[in-house]
């Protein structure tokens, strides 16, 4: 909810004021017996659908996709089958199709003898009406936020996740919102990543996903470990709609996109 | 049921009004206060010597009473940091004597204890700790600001909740399971700007006690311990004013009699202005900002007749912060008591009270298209009736308390141009009722014991819609109640029963068992506490939270009581207690119930301490090795964890020094293991930014905190009616970057790279305090 969240980043601009220093050190982290991860999604765009498997892998290496090869990954929607099929190490993919909105969708995949299921049913879309910016100041620091307004429909939980690209770069930012505090209310969404002040010709790129209600919450778990939009919880591993003990999300999601461009 | 527990209560306490033997003794009692200002003394100690010695010590109301047979005695009555009074009395009649001490300005002692001196080795009560507000005034503090609940985390088995934090963790126990009373009012969020102070102006408190284990039957309501704090009553005698200027706040208090010796009042005021120099920037992202907050404490009484006392105190205190043009919010805390002191006769001295309690926090926002308010309050009605009797070697204590509890989660008012819709998550309300009694009994010179049992009932009341959920959290079945209906109700029985035998004069050894129950809980699933954190109730599907414990100590003094030496050991059971599944957001949550987690806990320990109490050189030296675990099906496979709680080292050492007649030095030095943290064991990409594994909960320690402070305070010109001090301090002298946080991110520079970043939230901090009296 985004008036809590403007608590927390006034509260901790606060905190701030006391702190003294931030330092990047070295810890020895134990490296846990690798767990498979599926990343996979469906969306209302005619494109290639892609699914990603991979395993957990030692904090101190290299970030990566620790991709595995050798699964098998099925989709269904009804009756109709779409297989997946490995275009490069932990990197599955689909002939181009698009998914419908209200559809559900469970996908399967088979790796090492066992197998992981998942079902979402993907939402309708909802229209973006504007994409814009507000500064705001926390004790002495102006920043730059970028909002969204939409047109929230009445009378259904509905769930969005955003993307957002500054110049091309993408924002390293899991943003999700509900609307349990604004059903069916013009909405002016201030997205909680700070930006720099914004120089003529700068872009802002939005991708606007609407998402089902477990994606919501497991997005919503990894942005409360990081502290976005509250204090910081107790970590813990977000709840996967994957069976079989398998980390990650699949997610079937409308989207659509808007450009931002500072004069 | 009801009828049965009815019986219950009046069959105990005939068995124990039967225990006592009724003899042809006479009675004295009384008050004791101190001569200058009239102020009662608690815990004074009156003994009579002569044919049947007794002796007892002065209540929370400066009352005493004792019994001896006919004869002629010598009185002596004696409290700390005051001129011992020697004199003749003959018992010949039942006696009404008030009795006023001498403050002892020669003692060179700058730490005292509000107890006599061996009572420590003598009394049956254990796990208990006084705090004497002089004695916090000379330990080095944040900002040099007192604090009474950062000087109590320095004694053994209490345990500061984080850097800088007034919230305290007592034997295993979380900051939500201590019982809080100012005044016997409960207060529900007890620190200012998010924990770093606490709401006790310490110009205003007379008394502070803990009771960490072995809790008296008239306390009850929380798991942990009892925080009992006294505001002071006023000066009878004289006006006087107090008060100091510092570095983040500027205080002052004023008393003085109403009617001489017979009426007085006290307020007391502090109030921050790190916004007030945020108005003189002349930037103006930083002076449109508000943050502050303050504190009233006040307090009056009225001494009708020897017989009759009214009471009447209140703290009203508030954190307010402010975003110009964007948000405002506010919260604090208002407490209200009003005590009847009534002498019924000679041996039974009552105290009736009626206290008001009401916690809340107001959340607005002033943004453009997303204008809104939030209320959240939780408001207490509070009845307590308690009675005194003694008898002998019994000293009863017994009587009735009732609690009306209202809590409003959340009401969000929005206008019609505002994207947020009207909101209310449904008010809840519960009566708590307990009914105690305690006999405290000298069994014979070697044998005490304190035994007693309070019975808890507490009921959920309608109207409302409730909820019964599954083990998952899904909705089995939903009723609606009206206002009338109980929804649920529970029964707890607690046992209490502390015993201390005395080896020999200067020796002895305790052993309890206490049983304590909570109705009442905190929702917090973040790493920090926040004013935003809900209070609920016991429902359909919460069960009140149980803690048995069982204590035993050896407790010694040394070279005539100088040095005070303790050891305790613990071991503590829990049940019904509370997490969060993953991914909770309780924020504005209509179905809170439904994302808890059930489980037990168990904490054990051992504490020990040394005090040198008199001298030149005092101060104290606490040990705790402690374990603190938890135990719930649904997190960690069903495998104990450490709570975040857990610290196994605790040291804390406190040295004050007095050189001459103007300066006091003192120092303190703190050392604990980390808290127990849940950090990465491994990682995996989801939307090509780096996610973290998490393997075993609270598997991993924070680095191991120590830090020490410094601090001296130059009394100006010692003697004169109007007297003034400096207090100059350096918190944290080393310069030791203690984290605060360790946080995971990737490399925004080097996406290839994660790191792993500490947050240091204070350094070295020096500060400087004025503080005036006259």
């Amino acid at each position: 909810m985004k008036p809590f969240a403007l608590i927390y980043l006034f509260a901790f601009s606060v905190m701030m004021l006391f702190a003294s220093c931030e330092k990047i050190i070295s810890l020895d982290l134990k490296t846990a017996e690798p767990v498979v991860v599926i990343e996979g999604y469906v969306t209302d765009q005619d494109e290639v659908q892609t699914v990603k498997i991979s395993k957990t892998y030692s904090f101190a290496e290299p970030n990566k996709l620790n991709g595995v090869s050798g699964a098998q990954v099925i989709l269904t929607n009804g009756n109709t089958s779409i297989p997946f099929v490995e275009t490069a190490p932990g990197i599955y993919q689909s002939v181009l199709f698009a998914g419908l909105p209200g559809e559900k969708y469970t996908l399967e995949v088979v790796f090492e003898g066992k197998t992981y299921t998942a079902s979402s049913a993907m939402p309708q879309k909802v229209p973006i009406e504007s994409l814009t910016y507000k500064k705001l100041s926390f004790f002495g620091s102006e920043k730059t936020y970028p909002v969204i307004t939409y047109q929230d429909p009445a009378g259904t939980q509905n769930q969005y996740h955003y993307v957002v690209t500054l110049n091309n770069i993408e924002i390293k930012f899991n943003s999700v919102e509900e609307d349990r505090f604004n059903d069916g209310n013009k909405v002016e969404n201030i997205i909680f990543y700070a930006l720099d002040d914004l120089k003529s010709g700068d872009q802002i790129d939005i991708e606007f996903q609407t998402i089902d209600r477990n994606v919501f919450k497991y997005f919503f778990a990894l942005s409360q470990i990081n502290g976005n939009g509250g204090p910081p919880v107790a970590p813990s591993n977000p709840v996967s709609n994957f069976t079989n003990g398998a980390l990650g999300v699949f997610s079937a999601y409308s989207t659509q996109k808007k450009t931002f461009i500072k004069q | 049921m009801t009828y049965i527990r009815k019986h219950l209560v009046l069959l105990l306490l005939s068995i124990s009004f039967q225990t006592i033997q009724a003899q042809t003794k006479f009675t004295l009692n009384g008050t004791i206060k101190d001569n200058q200002s009239g102020e009662s003394l608690i815990g004074a100690t009156v003994k009579l010597i002569g044919k049947t010695p007794s002796g007892a010590s002065s209540n929370a109301y400066g009352f005493y009473s004792l019994n001896a047979e006919f004869g002629d005695y010598d009185l002596i009555v004696s409290y700390i940091g005051y001129k011992t009074l020697h004199q003749s009395i003959s018992m010949n009649k039942d006696i009404r004597l008030d009795l006023a001490l001498y403050a002892d300005n020669n003692l060179e002692e700058v730490v005292v204890t509000s107890v006599k001196k061996n009572e420590n080795v003598v009394n049956a009560q254990m796990g208990v700790e006084k705090v004497n507000v002089k004695e916090i005034s000379s330990v080095p503090v944040l900002f040099g600001e007192r604090d009474i609940l950062k000087t109590l985390q320095l004694l053994p088995g209490i345990k500061s909740a984080g850097e800088g934090n007034s919230g305290f963790y007592v034997r295993g126990g979380s900051t939500d399971q201590n019982l809080i009373l100012l005044d016997e009012a409960p207060v529900y969020n007890a620190s200012h700007l998010f924990g770093f102070f606490s709401t006790f102006n310490s110009d205003a408190i007379k008394d502070v006690t803990v009771y960490k284990g072995g809790m008296p039957s008239q306390y009850g309501g929380r798991l942990s311990s009892v925080l009992d704090i006294k505001m002071n009553e006023g000066n009878r005698k004289e006006y006087t004013a107090e008060g100091g200027i510092g570095l983040i706040s500027s205080r002052l208090k004023l008393e003085g009699p109403i009617v001489k010796d017979k009426s007085s009042f006290m307020i007391s005021a502090r109030r921050t202005y790190a916004d007030s120099f945020l108005a003189f920037s002349p930037d103006s992202n930083l002076n449109n900002n508000t943050l502050y907050f303050y504190d009233l404490n006040a307090k009056t009484n009225y001494q009708l007749n020897d017989k009759n006392t009214l009471f009447l105190s209140g703290y009203f205190g508030r954190d307010k912060l402010a975003l110009h043009k964007a948000f405002g919010f506010n919260w604090g805390n208002a407490t209200a008591t009003l005590r009847w002191n009534h002498l019924y006769n000679n041996r039974l001295f009552s105290n009736t009270s009626l206290i008001y309690s009401n916690y809340n926090y107001v959340i607005e926002s002033f943004l453009e298209s997303n204008e809104f308010k939030v209320n959240s309050s939780i408001k207490d009605a509070n009845l307590k009736q308690d009675f005194q009797y003694s008898a002998g070697t019994h000293a009863l204590k017994f009587g009735l308390n009732a609690i009306h509890h209202t809590i409003s989660p959340g009401k969000i008012s929005a206008g019609s141009t505002s994207s947020v819709n009207q909101t209310t998550i449904q008010n809840r309300k519960g009566l708590e009722l307990a009914a105690y009694i305690s006999d405290e009994w000298a069994v014979n010179d070697k044998l005490n014991l304190i035994y007693g049992v309070r019975l808890n009932d507490f009921s959920l009341l309608g109207p409302g819609e409730f909820k019964t959920l599954d083990i998952d959290g899904n909705t089995v079945s939903s009723k609606n109640y009206t206002s009338t209906a109980i929804v649920k109700s529970y029964f707890i029985a607690e046992p209490r029963v502390s015993a201390s035998y005395q080896v020999n004069v200067s020796a002895s050894i305790k052993a309890s068992y206490t049983r304590n129950s909570q109705n009442i809980h905190l929702m917090s699933n973040s790493t920090s506490t926040s004013p935003t954190d809900l209070y609920i109730m016991n429902s359909n599907n919460v069960k009140p939270e149980i803690a048995d414990q069982l204590a035993a100590g050896y407790f010694r003094n040394f070279n005539n009581d100088t040095y005070e030496f303790s050891a305790e050991i613990y071991y503590k059971w829990m049940q019904n207690q509370i997490e969060y599944r993953s991914g909770t957001d309780l924020r504005g949550n209509q179905n809170v119930e439904a994302d808890l987690l059930f489980g037990k806990g168990r904490a054990y320990g051992m504490e020990l301490f040394l005090k040198k109490r008199f001298g030149k050189f005092n101060g104290w030296v606490g040990y705790t090795l402690s374990k603190t675990e938890r135990k719930f099906d649904a997190l960690n496979e069903g495998n104990w964890f450490f709570a975040k709680q857990d610290r196994t080292h605790d040291i804390s050492l406190v040295g004050i020094y007095k050189a001459g007649k103007r300066w006091t030095i003192s120092s303190t030095f703190v050392y604990n293991t980390g808290s127990a943290v849940t950090f990465p064991s491994g990682k995996y990409q989801i939307n090509n930014q780096s996610v973290f594994y998490y393997g075993t909960k609270n598997g991993y320690r924070m680095p191991t905190y120590h830090r020490m402070d410094l601090a001296a305070t130059l009394e100006v010109k010692p003697g004169k009616k109007f007297q003034s001090s400096w207090s100059f301090s350096v918190y944290n002298v080393y310069n030791r970057q203690n984290a605060f946080s360790i946080d995971f991110k990737d490399d925004l520079d080097d996406h290839t790279k994660t790191q792993i970043i500490r947050t240091t939230l204070f350094g070295i901090i020096p500060s400087i305090t004025w503080n005036f009296k006259f």
